[in-house]
């Protein structure tokens, strides 16, 4: 990779937007209220350094967790759906409409179910990544281009082999699209799920910070929540680059 | 070197399109390629030329001068209507026909004839109006409000040459345009481009890799080499007017047929030398 | 008559599906003596439902109010920032780096600093949900709007069309199922964020309505805003696909 790509790639924008937190703050006088000096901001995450530590790996532990449950199951059910019309055209709205529900709403309800134990997270982890999954899975799997097929059924492919071989395939880009859109909302279920009663977590240090309304502790916890996103995505780019390379045509 | 624009005044009448040793490259230094070398060509008004060349040829790249997408480099110049054209002016200029149909999905057949018209600042009703006119010549009538997912390809394509003919310009410009229909819808839509083409009279650089396709439509047929593309040569296709589609089992039609393919396929053997 | 009758034949296997799955619920709760406060019984659900529909009708307007603005705000400000870009790549070079980072980050982390900022009436939730809508319709329109090939863009620069031309007439309605899926994930995405951000601090609204029963050990109640708001959001879900039907029918 040569510098000028390099200084076009996501990660450089990362410095980039380092650089203009700290010009622009002196620079426009910004109130601390607002936008807290860089340096304040590392000072304080400094100070609760051990915690920060033990509450990112917590909530990455419950999103992981979530996010690959929730992944099985979507690919499962879109693959279910791909296959059974019926399946597809009784279930499939009912989902849509669950989608829209606030399971954080039942934030407490789940607590009631699982405990208070790191399976309350990991369900409504689950919850959210579940259903971008499916959608993608499902139309992944229905791109598979009929003429491929007829080929693949004139060499005397069985029903597996076509899906194996042809209809999977086909569908991974799209699959990874959905555990892309996955990944951002299982972390979102962790940190909420965490309000709900528990001591360790990126969730539970972010509702203290507004109760204490220490305005460089959020900063220091949305960096740690977008960093936790961003080494997940970048895991699953270098997954997709990996062993997803080709686009469906 | 002489002056071209005192060339062209010499021989009646003035030459509606002239390329004067046009040059393209790509790359600098070690990493340069040749695109297309020292290209001269004139196209008199109302002729029709085809053009034709082995694959890989540069016609592209030329059609694309032409069409005022891509400079050539400083050492040549393309004139049109005997006035050298600097970069970029060219636009607006050519009515352009890419080798894709190109149809915007969005917008019914009629919508998508009058585009050109509509970038030009006409109204809207005024444009649909000059359009409609054309639809029975172009064999589209009754599909005004058809979006273009719901016609055939030969359609399409016809649609996309109305486009063409409504921006209304002295030349036009056609890259591979039946390349992608089948052999019996193509012969239809030759015939057909030929009558449309007689009574509208318009100049035409019509650029194929089917030697049929060029003798039977052009005035004059011009060759070229292979990478880095120039004019081999230049053939002027005498067949008398109208044509039909028995004239391609003429002696005459094969005779020129025999010549250009010998040429021809010289030209595509170095190629395949070249990239084996 | 005919589509409306693959309408009805077509609804009909959700319904069986939904007519199973709420009878196995009713049913199963009471045959297992499931207590309420683990799991209530779907005509409990509905019969609190109607009984506070006053408190929870009042609660899902607000609820409703701030998602529809908060999206608004941000729609249009992620189709500004996307038109900007395309038009101009310097403002894309600048102004990208920070939209890439700031979208890593899950919009609920954003809910106290935005309570804090705006305090705990409707500005904050307001701003919470177009926070949560401004990227996703920025970074998609933004896709959509690069995607004409090539040769489509050289064929409107040949009729002689300048960038805005290029623009209206072929990028924009290029763009269009892109824009429309960014707006519908932004749309489900905002009524969510507000709803988080009533719940952590609010002085009405269906997330606070949860806070509250929450706090009261009141399920049943959570169970019925948890419905209501489904069905707030499931219409404005309904509102959104009628616009995509409009804006992008040659699909």
């Amino acid at each position: 990779m040569n510098l000028s790509a390099l200084a076009r790639s996501p990660y450089a924008s990362v410095v980039y937007v380092a650089v203009a937190w700290l010009v622009l703050v002196p620079l426009f006088s910004i109130s601390p209220r607002y936008l807290p000096p860089l340096g304040t901001v590392i000072a304080d995450a400094r100070s609760v350094w051990p915690d920060l530590v033990a509450g990112f790996w917590r909530t990455l532990v419950e999103t992981v967790l979530g996010f690959v449950a929730g992944t099985i199951l979507g690919v499962g059910f879109g693959i279910a759906f791909a296959y059974s019309r019926l399946l597809e055209r009784a279930l499939f709205p009912i989902f849509v409409a669950l989608q829209t529900v606030p399971v954080i709403a039942f934030g407490a309800i789940v607590v009631i179910w699982f405990g208070n134990t790191i399976m309350a997270k990991v369900v409504i982890a689950l919850y959210l990544a579940f259903f971008p999954v499916a959608v993608n899975t499902l139309r992944g799997l229905e791109l598979a281009d009929p003429q491929r097929i007829a080929l693949m059924r004139s060499f005397g492919a069985s029903r597996l082999q076509l899906f194996l071989k042809l209809s999977l395939p086909t569908a991974l880009p799209n699959i990874l699209i959905g555990m892309k859109l996955a990944v951002a909302l299982s972390i979102a279920g962790a940190v909420v799920g965490e309000w709900f009663g528990d001591t360790v977590g990126l969730g539970v240090m972010l509702l203290q910070a507004l109760y204490f309304e220490q305005i460089p502790r959020v900063w220091v916890l949305i960096i740690a929540c977008g960093l936790l996103g961003t080494l997940l995505y970048g895991v699953l780019a270098i997954l997709e680059r990996r062993y997803v390379w080709w686009r469906p045509d | 070197m002489s002056d071209p624009q005192a060339d062209a005044s010499r021989s009646a009448p003035l030459p509606h399109l002239q390329m004067v040793n046009v040059w393209k490259r790509f790359g600098e230094g070690e990493r340069q390629t040749v695109a297309v070398r020292n290209v001269d060509l004139s196209i008199a008004p109302g002729e029709f030329v085809t053009l034709i060349g082995p694959s890989g040829c540069g016609k592209s790249t030329l059609f694309s001068m032409i069409a005022g997408l891509l400079p050539p480099d400083a050492d040549g110049s393309v004139l049109l209507g005997g006035k050298v054209q600097q970069d970029g002016q060219l636009l607006g200029k050519v009515s352009f026909m890419p080798q894709k149909d190109l149809l915007f999905p969005w917008r019914t057949v009629l919508d998508n004839a009058t585009l050109a018209l509509e970038v030009e600042g006409m109204p809207k009703n005024k444009a649909r109006a000059r359009a409609e006119a054309l639809f029975p010549e172009f064999g589209l009538k009754g599909f005004e409000r058809h979006y273009p997912h719901q016609l055939s390809g030969g359609m399409r394509q016809r649609v996309a040459l109305m486009r063409t003919f409504l921006f209304e310009r002295d030349l036009i410009l056609l890259d591979e345009p039946f390349g992608a229909l089948d052999a019996l819808t193509r012969a239809m839509m030759q015939r057909w481009l030929l009558d449309i083409w007689a009574k509208h009279r318009r100049t035409v650089l019509f650029i194929t890799h089917d030697i049929d396709e060029a003798i039977f439509l052009g005035d004059k047929v011009v060759v070229m080499t292979a990478r880095p593309g120039t004019v081999k040569c230049e053939e002027r296709i005498t067949l008398p007017r109208p044509r039909d589609g028995d004239i391609v089992t003429t002696p005459e039609f094969t005779s020129i047929k025999r010549k250009l393919l010998a040429i021809v396929e010289e030209e595509s053997m170095k190629t395949f030398a070249a990239a084996s | 008559m005919a589509s409306r009758l693959s309408l009805v034949q077509g609804a009909l296997p959700v319904f069986a599906a939904l007519a199973i799955l709420l009878l196995v619920w009713q049913f199963g709760a009471a045959l297992l003596e499931i207590p309420t406060y683990i799991l209530p019984r779907p005509a409990e659900i509905v019969a609190t439902a109607i009984t506070k529909s006053g408190l929870l009708g009042d609660a899902l307007y607000v609820t409703l109010v701030e998602a529809v603005a908060g999206f608004l705000i941000g729609a249009a400000a992620g189709i500004l920032l996307a038109v900007l870009m395309m038009l101009a790549p310097p403002v894309e070079a600048v102004l990208m780096p920070v939209a890439i980072v700031i979208n890593a980050v899950p919009s609920v982390a954003f809910v106290p600093l935005v309570l804090l900022w705006f305090g705990l009436g409707m500005a904050s939730k307001i701003a919470i949900g177009a926070l949560a809508v401004v990227f996703v319709v920025l970074l998609n329109l933004l896709a959509g709007l690069k995607r004409p090939e090539v040769e489509a863009i050289n064929l409107m620069r040949s009729f002689g069309a300048g960038p805005l031309g290029i623009l209206f007439r072929l990028r924009f309605p290029a763009a269009m199922p892109q824009l429309v899926t960014g707006l519908r994930v932004g749309l489900a995405r905002s009524t969510i964020a507000v709803i988080v951000a009533e719940m952590m601090g609010a002085y009405s609204g269906i997330g606070q309505v949860i806070y509250q029963a929450t706090g009261q050990v009141d399920y049943l109640t959570v169970w019925a805003a948890v419905f209501v708001a489904m069905l707030g959001s499931l219409a404005l879900y309904g509102v959104l696909v009628a616009i995509d039907r409009k804006l992008v029918w040659w699909r």
